[in-house]
């Protein structure tokens, strides 16, 4: 079947009018007064054969990742469709503000020296607290340069530096000005040049789509699931390669920078369908986030001065890192923050205030225009008259599918790439910079490896409706016993509670007697799943079942969070155990792997790719 | 403060209004008064977001008679009286509900949209406009390394390509009221975007939209510029390439 989605084809704008608002897959039968037993049949399978869909590859997700993997896909000529809960436009990848790092070189480090990809490498493996696997980081920093310069060559609107080349600025942890932007708009430039990318191409996206379930067969996966939104109908994609794309999942967290939509959809897939999850427990927290609504207040603004106060008045960044003060690192400001408010020398409700006023009204506007905006809009704060209310909040999922550097996984046939994924290039803690550099550098070259996987016909020929109509349905029945119950619990108070126990009990500062109440907690929270009633029982457009399906992939990734964090007795990266203040190399220079085993989950290990750098103190 | 929320599904003879008393939460915008409605009031309200900071346009929708972004707009500010903006008039912005502007904040869908439901509408015109552009880089050659490009060329550029794509001019724009073939000043600006992109090759960009639906629809009532919550000026780009076209035409004339 070769069935594209409602009006991805080029249109002339003089036809446009008569063509019918409607998705080939929803083509009404037409009665026409059929009675034979046969014929009823016949409408029947065609009913639902009209559900499904076939191509050579399906990518889930249209971020940065699954836009430009589907670029690669397409102009190998294979048959690409994308599958997305959101336009892709409003994809996360949208939201990316500092910038893209690549070893360009136009900007020249102190006494002039020159950048190139083995020191990016190096300080990505030093800022990953020596977890991330050597080879995959070796690929991405290589690759970095030609990456930025593809976008450029795409239409990506960098900013300049006074030569006409693309500008680089300086950014936490890296050795040279080495971060290519576009003003504060990074992700989004970057994303509406693969977008356009993809229109150009025709490429068929199926929008407000919401995945459901990977369909697998003899341990393949050929294809998934997914809810339509718009109309309440499942639908089933049949493939020779799934590649997942979904993104992170912040909303994990009661604060974060990330969209509301990042759910980690994508690793709860996978896990579900019996791949296995990497370094779950890595969680980067950001230092300086909007109190209330968590939105990102770049480290620009202490960078041009900004300094941190407690309630009292007091700078109190200098017993924390008498030297580099406000400019500490990022996990090394967010755990003063957190000990601040800890110890009550926050504000109601747990902030501290980003003074920026003695930067004065001009600099203010003239280096830090977005951050003043977003001050004003979401806080009410215009931070040239008053200090910015912050405190630290969820900001990166280091973990995710477990993949190699081609992104496959245990799994034949089905692909991970960009934040859902764990390629392991941050380790134990990302790098700025790093991982819109992954989402592009990783969408091109696991494209690459499928139109391989593809060409070589190692890949399975997907012909099996069965699987598929089999998958569809017990999706369809699950929804409905879902929307049947007459339950009583609350799906909105639950999400809260998890929210809550994850900061509190998983957040910046873990310890083992807080955690073990955590699990238990947590395992409160999943046995009230099953009791939640949804009031709205209509499935087209219902978005409290959204919402329930995205708390269920929550929780499940709840659990992988809280064991492997458990269990990896050392602090590391963003992984600090109060209990266990060092490094221990000698225990856990590994991969923690979690996986699901009936209906359980395991923690087991795996070892780290070294090569190029051996593990050393991480001093700053 | 109270949200007064447009309502509508299939099947439903005609839209009604819901009102709900809002629970006061610190710097509270519109999208975080609409998960109140739907998580304490009716889980059934259908509304668009993802990023809730102003940059992935998936929330605009009528706000008190103005189209804005949702996740941007504080309620407070609303019922105060600030935030008010003068808009030319258009049939979506008269009265059609009574409501209190200092007790309550009116939402209703996007103007000019087929409604899907409640506060959520079918953008595929906007996107077809979109389309029709060929809104994508038509390079000469593709140099070894990057282009060069002169940084004083950015502001002008940066100007057009901050748009978010979210069809709040769309819905402001009267002109896309009355005729729906109006292509609609974001896709112009985004045709715009590229003419003047130093990069493109492709020097008859602006000819594209040379057409009854294209530059020439625009009555200039600037509701565009006024609404975008990104500071993008679609009523330049148009009058801009209206004096190219018609400079490029004068020229044409003289030569022959
Ligand atoms: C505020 C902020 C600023 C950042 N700034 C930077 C920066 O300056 N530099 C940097 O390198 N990194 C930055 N990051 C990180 C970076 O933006 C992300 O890691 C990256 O954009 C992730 O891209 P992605 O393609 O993997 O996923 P996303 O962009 O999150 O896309 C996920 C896609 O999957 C789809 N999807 C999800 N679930 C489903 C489902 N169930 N069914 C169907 N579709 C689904 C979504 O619709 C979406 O299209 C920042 C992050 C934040 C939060
Ligand atoms: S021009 Fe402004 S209002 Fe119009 S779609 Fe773009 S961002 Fe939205
Ligand atoms: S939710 Fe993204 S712009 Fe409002």
């Amino acid at each position: 079947m070769d069935i594209k989605p409602l009006e991805k084809e080029k249109i002339p704008y003089s036809e446009l009018e008569e063509l019918e608002k409607e998705c080939p897959s929803q083509e009404k039968e037409k009665k026409n007064g059929i009675s034979s037993l046969d014929d009823e049949k016949e409408i029947i399978s065609k009913n639902i054969l009209s559900n499904i869909h076939q191509y050579d590859v399906i990518i889930i997700g249209g971020g940065l990742t699954g836009l430009r993997a589907a670029l690669q896909v397409s102009d190998a000529q294979l048959k690409v469709a994308i599958i997305s809960k959101v336009h892709p436009l409003r994809s996360h990848s949208v939201a990316a503000q500092g910038g893209m790092n690549a070893s360009l070189a136009n900007v020249p480090g102190e006494n002039e020296t020159v950048d190139n990809w083995k020191i990016h490498a190096y300080d990505t493996v030093k800022g990953s607290d020596y977890l991330a696997d050597q080879d995959a980081v070796e690929i991405m920093c290589r690759e970095a340069p030609s990456t930025v310069i593809e976008l450029e060559h795409m239409g990506t609107a960098w900013s300049r530096l006074e030569n006409g080349k693309i500008a680089q600025r300086p950014f936490g942890g890296a050795g040279f000005p080495r971060t290519c932007y576009a003003a504060d708009r990074t992700g989004h430039n970057a994303l509406h040049t693969l977008y356009e990318q993809v229109i150009s191409r025709d490429i068929p996206i199926y929008e407000d789509f919401f995945v459901t379930s990977l369909v697998t067969e003899n341990e393949y996966c050929v294809g998934c699931t997914a809810l339509e939104i718009l109309t309440g109908k499942i639908h089933g994609f049949l493939a020779s390669a799934v590649l997942m794309a979904t993104g992170g999942f912040g909303r994990l967290f009661n604060s974060s920078t990330n969209a509301l939509i990042n759910t980690g959809d994508g690793q709860s897939l996978a896990l579900n369908a019996g791949v296995s999850l990497k370094d779950m427990e890595f969680v980067q927290f950001h230092p300086t986030t909007l109190y209330g609504t968590n939105i990102l207040i770049t480290e620009g603004a202490r960078g041009e001065g900004g300094i941190l106060i407690n309630k009292n008045g007091e700078r109190f960044m200098g017993n924390y890192a008498p030297n580099s003060l406000d400019l500490a690192p990022r996990d090394v400001v967010a755990r003063a923050i957190d000990t601040e408010i800890a110890e009550g020398r926050g504000f109601k409700g747990g902030y501290v205030h980003l003074d920026l006023r003695h930067l004065g009204e001009e600099l203010i506007k003239e280096r830090l225009p977005g951050i003043r905006q977003i001050s004003i809009d979401f806080a009410g704060v215009d931070p040239i008259n008053e200090p910015i209310p912050i405190q630290p909040g969820q900001h990166y999922s280091m973990g995710g599918i477990d993949a190699d550097k081609d992104g496959k996984t245990s799994l034949k046939g089905f692909y991970a790439a960009g934040e859902c994924a764990c390629i392991s290039v941050h380790g134990a803690n990302r790098l700025g910079g790093n991982s819109l550099l992954e989402t592009v550098v990783f969408g091109r070259m696991v494209g690459d490896a499928i139109i391989e996987e593809i060409s070589k016909g190692s890949c399975k020929e997907q012909n099996n409706l069965e699987t598929v109509q089999k998958a569809i349905t017990e999706i369809d029945s699950k929804l409905k016993i879902i929307l049947s119950r007459n339950t009583s619990e609350n799906q909105f108070k639950i999400k809260e509670s998890l929210n809550n126990t994850m900061s509190s009990k998983f957040g910046i500062f873990r310890d083992r007697v807080v955690m073990e109440k955590g699990i238990l907690e947590i395992e409160e929270i999943k046995k009230k799943l099953s009791q939640i009633k949804i009031d709205n029982k209509k499935l087209a457009l219902n978005q409290a079942i959204i919402r329930f399906l995205e708390l269920e992939y929550l929780v499940q990734l709840a659990e992988t969070v809280a064991f492997a964090a458990m269990k990896r007795e050392e602090s590391r990266g963003s992984h600090t155990r109060t209990d266990y203040p060092s490094r221990d190399d000698k225990k856990f220079l590994k991969h923690t792997i979690t996986s699901l085993q009936n209906k359980k989950i395991s923690v087991s290990y795996k070892p780290v790719v070294l090569g190029m750098f051996k593990p050393q103190e991480r001093v700053y | 403060m109270k949200l007064k929320v447009f309502r509508y599904h299939e099947g439903m003879s005609a839209p009604h209004y819901d009102t709900f008393s809002l629970e006061e939460e610190p710097s509270m915008t519109v999208l975080r008064a609409l998960f109140q409605f739907q998580e304490q009031f009716d889980d059934s309200l259908a509304f668009q977001y993802s990023c809730r900071g102003s940059v992935c346009g998936a929330c605009a929708m009528l706000i008190n008679k103005v189209p804005r972004l949702a996740c941007r707009t504080q309620v407070a500010s609303l019922l105060k009286g600030e935030q008010q903006i003068a808009l030319s008039p258009y049939p979506a912005l008269e009265e059609k509900v009574g409501w209190d502007p200092s007790q309550e904040v009116l939402v209703e869908p996007l103007p000019h949209f087929p409604v899907v439901k409640d506060l959520i509408v079918d953008r595929n015109a906007f996107f077809k406009s979109y389309k029709f552009m060929e809104p994508v880089i038509k390079p000469e050659s593709i140099p070894p390394k990057e282009n060069l490009m002169d940084p004083s060329d950015l502001p002008d550029l940066e100007l057009y390509t901050n748009c978010i794509l979210c069809a709040a001019c769309y819905g402001a724009c009267p002109v896309d009221g009355e005729n729906k073939d109006y292509l609609g000043p974001a896709a112009l600006a985004k045709l715009y975007r590229f003419h003047i992109d130093p990069r493109d090759a492709d020097n008859r960009r602006l000819e594209k939209a040379d057409i009854n639906n294209g530059w020439w629809a625009c009555d200039f009532h600037g509701n565009c510029r006024q609404v975008c919550p990104k500071g993008v000026p679609p009523i330049m780009a148009i009058g801009q390439a209206q004096a190219e076209l018609m400079e490029k035409k004068e020229k044409s004339e003289d030569k022959k």
